[in-house]
């Protein structure tokens, strides 16, 4: 299932936010968006994800989802988004319950996932005995369960230290590698940008336009830190993105 | 025994009409702080205070005024009232235990040929068959609280007939009207001032005479702090002479009607700067001419029926059993009958 | 300066308050055993406080007589029918105002009216709507416990965390799913901490309700004993009443300690 972003215009009250906005979200590709702060990265997740509407223009979705698909367009939060009161695995039956999926089957379900995230020993585990990094790697089994078309991930390492963004990159990679999903993959941080997506898009600061569209051509599994070729995209990326972000630094916040 | 003696002087003196005038006042300027009530039957220290007794006396009175009895009873104990006229409450023993107030004199009474207290049934009950106190088994019976006056006279009219009565404690005379309109308690008694108001308006219906019951009943009493009572022996007489002064005013000119009706009318418009004060004269009179019920001359004290009130709440088990009426009255202040 | 080393000097430490275990009992004992100590030499007079040991003694004799049993039984039964009533449709209320606009822009001008009231005020009124019995009793505990759970109730239902309504929805949960798998149990912390001062206020009015036509009942017990003025009963019936308000807040930190686990 391809998604399809057709000229989207967003505003919150009279301040635009994202202009005239045209993508296209191929099938098992990761595409990754970035920006200065501000520019509307994350709304224009919400955009794709229908958690709003955009104000002019629209999201398409082309063909169907995937059979067996419960939740086609799933989330990945920044701040991990788990319910405290339930353990490991109650979260990610949470999302199956809904759909009657509960029991045996719910248990398949759940233990395959936290075996794809490397979970299996925290099932009944609470959130807060969890690290970070664990955290977010429930957050990422609870959205693998439900088998989306599209995994929609709003700055998922964003709240954890280099090391363990580091290791869930790597993570990420080979979940990818094993099973190809569709991604958007919102983030600031250009190294994550250069590492997992197979396409960027770099938008401009508020309100956010599609400065550039950048496809990488290095197999996911093939990049590795210090790479020279990767080196060099991020530089380039940075130089894409210097003067917005220090354009958007000293706007004043009278949002 | 010169206790015996000086009350017996008191006696002689007392039954030589109202006590004699001293040539000059023992006291002067003494500052008296007075609890009073805004009811009729709180009248004398009105009249005494207006007219001038307490002056003559060289007493400089201040009336300290209360809702109900009982903070009355409470305010003499902690000083803040030096003497007052209230019915005796279990509160009031209680106080008289603890050292703290004393009895000394006499004042309201029920007196056959008087409009005395009033027995109400409310409309409901009424219609239910509670048409004489005789019915009163199984009925309710409104209270201010535990260990008031009216649970007293509730329990020995029942007495009487052997009834079971459920004594229903509602705090405010206020609230009892309104329970008793609505039906919600069955029997209460009250003064006759503002049971007349009641049955004449239809809201409740008069099934007998409080008097009838209890014979003789010392509704109220005048009361001072133990302290007074023992060692302000020349201000404590000071009151009592002219608080009976004032008592002897009222009854001539309202119970006995016997100082013409002139009189009538002055004693009712100066009442009424104390007594339904929110309401114009003309309207008040009647309220005020129907509560009146004797003042006991001399400030005198039915001893019978203190000690019979005082054994009524040791039997329910409101005071402590060791009280005895030395304990709750100083007898040597004025004539007991 | 010298070169000699020196240690730094320390400047942190206090502000901090430490755990200081039976230090409230103590003071508690302390308490007691001056008043104690001071009617028995007549340093306080009978009239300003009970001999400690006298209420004692009177709490004792109260049990034995069996009217403890009485008073506690009924004052219970009316505390709890009352709170019930007015904890449960307080809550109703609560989530109702926290889930739809329109009954938060109806209702909260409303609790914010009632609220205020000293619902002692009302209570002749409630012996008409409700009569003298047990209604007026279990109607004034439960308005008096309803108002200040509704809005404990609604500001708990508002400070669930927004991201994880927002990740039920991204999952495609029902709205009922969401009320009850997210949005409930979310709000439970602030729903029991609410329960404290409401259960708190429902025993304070148990004292107000019992003014009125009762015989029997701790309330009732206490105001006799004021009418009285005895003060060894007063005295055993406030200590009823406190041990009944550490009773509910300790059997709501168990409620607590069970439902929260969760919590950090």
């Amino acid at each position: 299932m391809d998604l399809t972003l057709d000229r989207v215009t967003h505003r919150y009250g009279d301040m635009p936010v994202l202009k005239d906005i045209s993508l296209r979200i191929p099938a098992g590709r990761i595409l990754c968006v970035i920006g200065p702060s501000g520019c509307g990265k994350s709304t224009l997740l919400r955009l794709i994800g229908g958690l709003e509407r955009p104000d002019e223009g629209q999201v398409l979705q082309l063909g169907t989802p995937p059979p067996g698909c419960l939740n086609p367009l799933t989330y990945v939060f920044q701040d991990f988004a788990l319910l405290p009161w339930r353990s490991v695995a109650g979260n990610i039956s949470l999302v199956l319950e809904d759909h009657g999926i509960r029991g045996p089957a719910a248990e398949t379900i759940i233990d395959d996932v936290l075996a794809r995230t490397k979970l299996n020993d925290f099932h009944n585990a609470l959130p807060r005995q969890l690290s970070g990094g664990m955290k977010q790697r429930v957050a990422i089994a609870r959205a693998l369960a439900v088998n989306p078309a599209v995994m929609l991930l709003d700055e998922p390492l964003s709240a954890l230290d280099a090391q363990t963004r580091e290791l869930l990159m790597e993570d990420l990679v080979a979940l990818w590698e094993r099973a190809p999903f569709t991604g958007v993959y919102v983030t600031h941080n250009l190294a994550e940008a250069v590492r997992l997506g197979h396409s960027i898009a770099v938008l401009s600061r508020r309100p956010g336009q599609l400065r550039e569209l950048i496809d990488v051509d290095v197999p996911l599994a093939d990049r590795q830190p210090g790479d020279p070729q990767l080196e060099a995209l991020q530089a380039r990326l940075w130089q894409l993105m210097k003067d917005e972000a220090m354009a958007a630094d000293q706007e004043l916040l009278d949002v | 025994m010169t206790e015996f003696s000086r009350r017996g002087a008191l006696v002689l003196i007392g039954g030589a009409a109202s006590l004699p005038m001293l040539g000059t006042p023992v006291l002067a300027n003494t500052k008296v702080n007075v609890g009073a009530l805004r009811f009729t039957s709180h009248a004398p220290s009105f009249v005494a205070f207006e007219r001038g007794y307490f002056a003559d006396e060289g007493l400089d009175v201040e009336f300290k005024f209360f809702q109900a009895a009982q903070p009355m009873a409470v305010a003499i104990a902690s000083g803040d009232a030096d003497f007052a006229v209230t019915a005796i409450s279990g509160g009031l023993i209680s106080l008289a235990e603890k050292g703290a107030t004393k009895v000394i004199g006499g004042a309201l009474s029920e007196e056959p040929g008087i409009d005395g207290q009033m027995i109400l049934a409310s409309n409901a009950a009424y219609a239910a068959g509670l048409n004489a106190p005789s019915e009163l088994n199984g009925k309710s019976f409104a209270v201010t609280q535990t260990g008031s006056s009216f649970h007293y006279m509730g329990s020995r009219i029942a007495d009487a007939y052997d009834a079971d009565v459920a004594f229903k404690p509602l705090q405010k005379v206020g609230t009892i009207i309104g329970a008793m309109k609505s039906g919600q308690v069955d029997a209460w008694t009250i003064v006759p001032h503002i049971g007349k108001a009641l049955t004449g308006a239809g809201a409740v219906q008069h099934i007998g005479m409080v008097a009838d019951y209890i014979p003789d009943y010392q509704v109220t009493t005048v009361f001072t702090s133990a302290a007074n009572a023992a060692n302000e022996r020349a201000k404590s007489e000071a009151f009592l002479r002219a608080f009976s002064k004032g008592a002897d005013d009222f009854n001539a000119a309202l119970v006995d009607k016997s100082a013409g009706p002139d009189a009538e009318a002055g004693m009712v418009s100066l009442i009424h700067k104390y007594v339904y004060a929110d309401q114009p004269l003309e309207k008040a009179a009647p309220s005020i001419i129907n509560g009146a019920m004797r003042i006991n001359k001399d400030a005198a004290l039915n001893m019978g029926s203190v000690t019979d009130q005082l054994n009524w709440f040791k039997a329910e088990g409101l005071v402590k059993d060791g009280i005895t009426t030395d304990t709750l009255v100083d007898q040597t202040y004025v004539q007991t009958i | 300066m010298s070169d000699a080393a020196r240690p730094v000097p320390f400047r942190g430490g206090g502000f901090r308050p430490v755990a200081k275990r039976g230090a409230g009992l103590a003071v508690f004992v302390a308490l007691l055993a001056l008043m104690e100590w001071g009617t028995r030499v007549g340093w306080i007079s009978n009239l300003t406080l009970p001999r400690p040991s006298d209420v004692a003694t009177t709490l004792i004799d109260l049990a034995r007589s069996g009217l403890l049993w009485t008073h506690l039984s009924l004052s219970l039964s009316r505390l709890l029918a009352g709170s019930v009533l007015g904890i449960t449709t307080g809550i109703g209320v609560g989530v109702a105002i926290g889930l739809f606009s329109y009954v938060r822009a109806g209702l909260i001008p409303l609790v914010a009216a009632l609220f205020p009231i000293p619902k002692i005020a009302l209570l002749p009124l409630f012996v008409i709507w409700f009569g003298i019995d047990e209604g007026s009793k279990y109607a004034l505990i439960a308005l008096g416990t309803f108002t200040p759970t509704v809005v404990s109730t609604y500001g708990a239902v508002d400070n669930v965390d927004r991201t994880l309504i927002r990740m039920g929805q991204s999952f495609g949960l029902s709205w009922a799913s969401i009320v009850r798998k997210i949005v409930l149990p979310g709000a439970l912390p602030g729903i029991l901490s609410g329960l404290r001062v409401s259960i708190a206020i429902g025993i304070i009015l148990l004292v107000a309700a019992e003014m009125l036509g009762a015989e029997y009942g701790i309330g009732a017990y206490i105001l006799q004993a004021g009418s009285l003025y005895d003060l060894e009963r007063l005295f055993a019936g406030v200590v009823i009443l406190s041990a009944l308000g550490v009773l509910s807040s300790w059997l709501i930190g168990l409620a607590e300690k069970r439902l929260l686990r969760w919590r950090v």
